[in-house]
């Protein structure tokens, strides 16, 4: 269950709006125990958490939301962001919190699935529907994007 | 591999999710390329980051009991969820509702439900009882990672006492225990780590002819092993792969 809410509480940004999300998503899974095909039970509370959750921030989307998701490859996202491994190390766990949290949506949860939770790339395609294939890519990018702001963080920062 | 490619490749070396092939491809690739390497060494140093438990939210106690109390406990006591659509469902199938709806037990077994035998009844109630614990947030009574503990605590509540030994050395710590209800009876249920993955060891006296280790068909992505230790019927069910399981249960069936 700890995995539902880490996953539900990055998505929504909130620990009340998160634990409504999960509680929602449990009952759900029960009431849809027959749709489970078999494989991964973990991914499977997992997908219905992504859904609830995404259901969830589609009816509250406020101002304030993250940038825009565009599926597109663009170049920009994986090129070299320039950032050094030890400025990574001695980052502030919260700047990077904050980071990550600017990340859309689609980019985030593929980030926390992999490396906040573990999760193969066969239990994220499972998770978060997507195809096995565009696992890695998304990541990618993903990874890319945090790299890249928190890069621009760390130079605001010094100067 | 041009660095292009490299980029996106990089992400599956980092997760160890290439093939051997590619895998070298990209090695050679990262002794050639300074630009990937640096890129590559980041990559590592921001997933070391994210890594840390400081990012990982943990469920409150009072999320998973709310959880806790709307799970159906056990399959029987399901039954109340019927009473209402009773007259609608035949009759046949009023028994499989329960079931089903009991802690997502039948989906697990559903597929296999013909004719089984004594083993496959015992696996599959481990099975579920293992699912159970990790969904209902009830996996432990008892938390602790000193076998000292954990084996005191069964006294009074078990007519028997189980071996307890931590394996944390071997990369399988013991992270706690917890009394469980299998075979119609009261088990000893013991709970070890490894990596991310639980590992439920459920044991109780062996009253039938002692059988073997046996290896059970996997149910449904979950690893059970089942073996003899100390006189006791042992089983260790968990999502860990089974090369590895079967490298516990020799573990503890060595220590028994």
């Amino acid at each position: 269950m700890d995995a539902a809410y880490n996953l539900a509480r990055w998505l929504v940004r909130d620990d009340h709006d998160a634990q409504d999300v999960v509680q929602d998503a449990y009952l759900r899974a029960l009431r849809f125990a027959g749709g489970f095909r078999g494989g991964d039970p973990r991914a499977w509370i997992l997908a219905i958490v992504r859904n609830t959750a995404f259901t969830w921030l589609k009816r509250n989307r406020g101002s304030n939301s993250p940038a825009e998701f565009d599926e597109s490859l663009h170049h920009g996202d994986i090129a070299d962001a320039g950032l050094e491994a030890d400025a990574v190390r001695g980052a502030d766990a919260a700047m990077i919190r904050d980071t990550l949290n600017e990340l859309s949506e689609e980019f985030r949860e593929v980030i926390v699935m992999r490396d906040i939770e573990g999760l193969s790339y066969k239990e994220i395609a499972d998770a978060a529907d997507l195809p096995i294939g565009t696992v890695m890519s998304r990541l990618a990018r993903a990874r890319g994007r945090l790299a890249k702001s928190i890069k621009e963080r760390v130079s605001k920062e010094s100067t | 591999v041009n660095c292009d490619d490299a980029r996106i490749l990089l992400h599956g070396h980092l997760d160890g999710e290439l093939d051997v092939v590619r895998d070298l491809e990209i090695e050679r690739h990262l002794e050639e390329c300074p630009r990937c390497a640096r890129e590559f060494a980041t990559l590592r140093a921001m997933r070391a980051r994210l890594k840390d438990e400081t990012f990982r939210f943990e469920a409150p106690a009072e999320l998973k009991e709310k959880i806790r109390r709307a799970l159906p406990q056990a399959p029987l006591r399901a039954n109340g969820y019927l009473s209402r659509r009773r007259g609608f469902v035949p009759r046949a199938i009023q028994f499989a509702i329960p079931l089903a709806i009991g802690a997502m037990l039948a989906l697990f077994i559903a597929p296999r439900a013909i004719r089984p035998n004594e083993n496959d009844i015992v696996a599959r109630e481990v099975v579920a009882s293992h699912v159970r614990s990790m969904m209902g947030s009830h996996l432990m009574d008892v938390a602790s990672t000193d076998q000292h503990t954990v084996k005191p605590w069964f006294n009074g509540k078990l007519d028997f006492s189980p071996p307890v030994t931590d394996f944390a050395k071997e990369g399988f710590p013991l992270v706690g225990g917890r009394l469980d209800y299998i075979d119609d009876r009261p088990v000893a249920a013991l709970v070890y780590q490894h990596g991310k993955h639980v590992i439920n060891v459920f044991m109780w006296p062996s009253t039938g002819t002692a059988t073997s280790a046996e290896r059970i068909q996997p149910e449904q992505g979950y690893h059970v092993e089942q073996l003899m230790v100390a006189g006791m019927n042992c089983w260790v069910v968990s999502d860990l792969n089974q090369p590895e399981l079967k490298t516990f249960a020799e573990l503890i069936r060595a220590h028994g």
